[in-house]
């Protein structure tokens, strides 16, 4: 049976050519690293097919399958985090290789094939990451791409071009993820195992030249066109006994042993965080957001480009061409040539400082990035923003489901990340509200808009003129109607009054419907009815100059649904609308003026989003 | 020696081999690359002067308000009725002027942001910590933003609404180039 396979196929007696190849040098743990890089190779081909299985490319559906994948699939995390990891470690041993090679001077004859394609490998090996990077669809892998790719702009004249092309279009989206998925899976990874192929059939040509007849062409005998004979397979016998190692198994069993050994080190990163939660494995971000507004300020790229990274900060505006295309084209093409420079000894010296000098300064610039970093606190609060926003949306997720738009409208629908959101870029200029403070606080806080303590300080005549209240800076309220009758009319009540009070406190608050109150409203119904009466008719003189329910005046706010989100969208829609302040409104912007959103500085869905958001009314899930 | 009739037809062959074996090669090669090409073809959006805001819901005392562009969008095959498609700063430069600031960072395209401070804020690229001043000066030169922040065209119409002329431009130039 293996006659006829062989006979046919000359598997067998490739395999034996193969395994019986005496070493130049022997057998050694250095000489694994071509096979170490082989077999991530195969581990990422392999995870990543499967990757592949479940992946799909899109702007509503990348992140979206990646979630699934990570969440849902049984292993889908563990397959996720090791072809990671795994395609972190893949330039790490290229490299190594790389630097083995120019230390050991074999990058020189007979291996200068070797040398250029473990160079094209290497920069194979970084293509890959690159374009894995943005698949994931995450804010980070999103932003941090965005920034890479516009670096394609800064090249004079084409680079607009070039932007547009590896985009597939004038701005990221579905295109560029069909665009970098097959660059991936196609492209760069069937270009580096064509290297793969290469490199062995070049290794082993390299080290038959090397080895002295019978085996190879002599030391160093580079035979002009003659081909060399094919070591016979009755020669093994004769090798061991002059003491030379044959790749089977003097090299085999240490290849396999270092593959082991990386398998072990992939899965101790992969089980890292633990097996459980949302932790584990390699983390999902937050969804890509491609509305400028929620530009992602901590995007950084992967750890192996940040030495460059930090290289491209000492090069301000378009002089970023230099670090970013420039110096590394100029390198590339030095190690394309180092094989020539070291025919002698002051080149290999060369050679051997200038490879020793960029290992360093990537170490070290990497290490100056990260400090930095570590020391910003602007930094480390936007990755705390996209940690909550990650934890958020997986929470929504898990209890929703995903719409058909994508995860990204979960986020938008939620009160407590969007309408949170625009209050801090919109209303933090001047409120402070639940947790996010004022920068100039010239508005009365809104923390806990009114619910029954709000209420309570609003009508407290020691607290009325406060900051908090209309004491802001500059308040035209401080001296007004309200301030003067809650001082003049509210000061030394006796008992029952302060009876009253308290229930119409309990009415007003009872408006808002405030979900944290839900149980106290229902318990305390009958006060809240008896409220409701003094406010429309009671001696407090509510609706003197407030509407409520159909009674009184329109002098200051109508209190009819007061802190309902109705009633809030309306106000801060047009706060100088007949129903709230009218011509007394204090600088406060209409956000929703026209019927027409385009013409509006906010949308009304997001001035839902806010209101909501103050209430404290947002989807918590179940313990 | 081979005789000449030989190496003639040596030559044809080996000419015809590269020729047509090149030519059948290169054809799928090149109709693919002007699919893929195709987004050199593709031009953003321009929107023309839309109403932003009215002149009283601008801070008068300068501040800048970050605006949205809500527009339609369009990805490829996906279609937005709404979203937002871009952003400008606006600010009120004195009692019926308005300036208007792109958000886009002119250096590699991330969004600016305002800070403010109580003394008057800043405007700052959260990338490559570009700084502006309000007016959209680069303040820390030699900036990483090859230019000043791209002032957009304001009108007022009608004494009150403030429409502004949204456009894009290429980044990582010291020229101005509108892209859209
Ligand atoms: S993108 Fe703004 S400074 Fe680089």
């Amino acid at each position: 049976m293996l006659h006829w396979l062989n006979d046919r196929t000359g598997c067998c007696d490739a395999w034996r050519r193969r395994a019986d190849a005496p070493l130049p040098g022997g057998a050694g743990w250095w000489k694994t690293l071509p096979a170490a890089v082989l077999f991530v190779f195969c581990v990422q081909a392999i995870t990543g097919f499967f990757l592949w299985t479940y992946y799909s490319p899109g702007a509503q559906s990348a992140w979206e399958s990646v979630y699934y994948l990570q969440s849902e699939v049984a292993g889908g995390w563990l397959l996720r985090a090791a072809h990671h990891y795994a395609g972190q470690t893949l330039p790490v041993l290229v490299g190594l290789y790389l630097i083995k090679q120019v230390f050991s001077g074999t990058y020189r004859r007979t291996y200068e094939a070797v040398f250029w394609i473990t160079l094209l490998m290497a920069l194979c090996t970084l293509g890959l990451l690159l374009t894995g990077d943005l698949l994931a669809w995450s804010q980070n892998s999103y932003a941090a791409t965005q920034v890479r790719v516009k670096f394609l702009t800064l090249l004079p004249g084409v680079g607009e071009g070039l932007y547009r092309i590896a985009v597939g279009g004038p701005a990221f989206g579905n295109l560029t993820l069909t665009r970098f998925l097959a660059l991936h899976v196609g492209l760069l990874s069937g270009g580096m195992a064509l290297l793969l192929i290469l490199h062995g059939v070049f290794l082993r040509r390299a080290d038959h030249n090397l080895l002295p007849s019978p085996f190879g062409r002599g030391a160093g005998g580079e035979g002009k066109g003659t081909k060399a004979p094919e070591p016979a397979l009755t020669l093994t016998l004769s090798q061991r006994e002059r003491g030379l190692s044959t790749f089977w198994p003097d090299q085999a069993w240490r290849n396999a042993l270092v593959w082991l050994g990386i398998l072990a080190v992939i899965l101790l990163l992969a089980l890292m965080h633990g097996t459980e939660g949302p932790d584990r494995g390699i983390k999902l971000g937050s969804p890509a957001d491609l509305d400028p507004a929620h530009y992602y300020a901590a995007a950084r790229p992967e750890w192996i480009f940040r030495g460059l990274y930090q290289f491209a900060q000492y090069f301000p505006g378009l002089w970023t061409v230099i670090p970013i295309f420039v110096i590394p084209g100029v390198l590339l093409a030095v190690f394309l040539l180092m094989p020539w420079f070291g025919k002698n000894v002051v080149g290999h010296f060369f050679n051997l400082l200038l490879t020793a000098f960029l290992v360093s300064a990537v170490a070290v610039l990497s290490y100056l990035s990260y400090m930095h970093d570590a020391q910003d606190p602007a930094y480390s609060a936007a990755l705390k923003e996209e940690d909550n926003l990650a934890e958020r949306v997986i929470q929504l997720a898990r209890a929703k489901g995903i719409p058909p738009t994508g995860a990204l409208t979960l986020l938008r629908n939620d009160p407590l990340t969007q309408g949170r959101r625009v209050f801090q870029q919109h209303c933090a200029a001047c409120h402070t509200g639940a947790g996010v403070p004022a920068v100039d606080a010239t508005a009365p806080n809104l923390t806990g808009f009114a619910s029954r303590p709000w209420l309570a300080g609003l009508l407290d005549p020691q607290k009325i003129r406060s900051a908090d209240y209309f004491g802001y800076k500059d308040s035209p309220f401080k001296g007004g109607r309200m301030v003067g009758h809650v001082m003049e009319l509210l000061s030394d009540l006796d008992d029952d009054e302060k009876e009253d009070l308290k229930k119409l406190i309990m009415a007003l608050s009872a408006e808002a419907r405030l979900p944290a109150q839900r149980n106290i409203d229902a318990r305390d119904a009958k006060d809240i009815e008896a409220g409701r009466k003094l406010i429309a008719e009671g001696e407090f003189g509510c609706t003197d100059c407030h509407r409520f329910h159909g009674k009184g005046q329109r002098v200051g706010p109508e209190l009819t649904g007061y802190g309902s989100t109705e009633w809030i969208t309306a106000i801060t829609g047009n706060p100088a609308s007949k129903r709230f302040y009218g011509a007394r409104n204090d600088r406060m912007p209409a956000y929703a003026e026209t019927d027409d959103e385009t013409k509006n500085l906010l949308r009304n869905h997001d001035l839902e989003m806010t209101a909501e958001w103050l209430r404290g009314e947002w989807f918590r899930p179940k313990k | 020696m081979t005789p000449p009739t030989d190496s003639r037809r040596g030559f044809l062959g080996r000419a015809i081999a590269l020729l047509a074996g090149g030519t059948a090669l290169l054809a799928p090669a090149v109709w693919g690359s002007i699919a893929f090409l195709n987004p050199l073809r593709l031009k953003g959006r321009s929107g023309g002067f839309r109403r932003l805001a009215s002149l009283d819901q601008l801070p008068e005392d300068g501040t800048p308000l970050r605006l949205t562009i809500l527009d339609e969008r369009t990805d490829a095959w996906t279609r937005y009725p709404i979203d937002a498609v871009g952003a400008v700063f606006v600010r009120r430069t004195g009692k019926d002027r308005v300036e208007a600031l792109q958000v886009t960072c002119p250096h590699l395209g991330c969004s600016i942001v305002y800070q403010a401070a109580p003394g008057g804020g800043a405007f700052l690229c959260p990338c490559h910590q570009a700084h502006f001043d309000l007016n959209g000066k680069r303040i820390d030169l030699p900036s990483q933003s090859p230019r000043d922040m791209d002032a957009l065209e304001v009108e007022i119409r009608n004494r009150n609404e403030v429409w502004v002329k949204y456009q894009t431009f290429a980044s990582g130039t010291a020229k101005k180039i509108a892209t859209s």
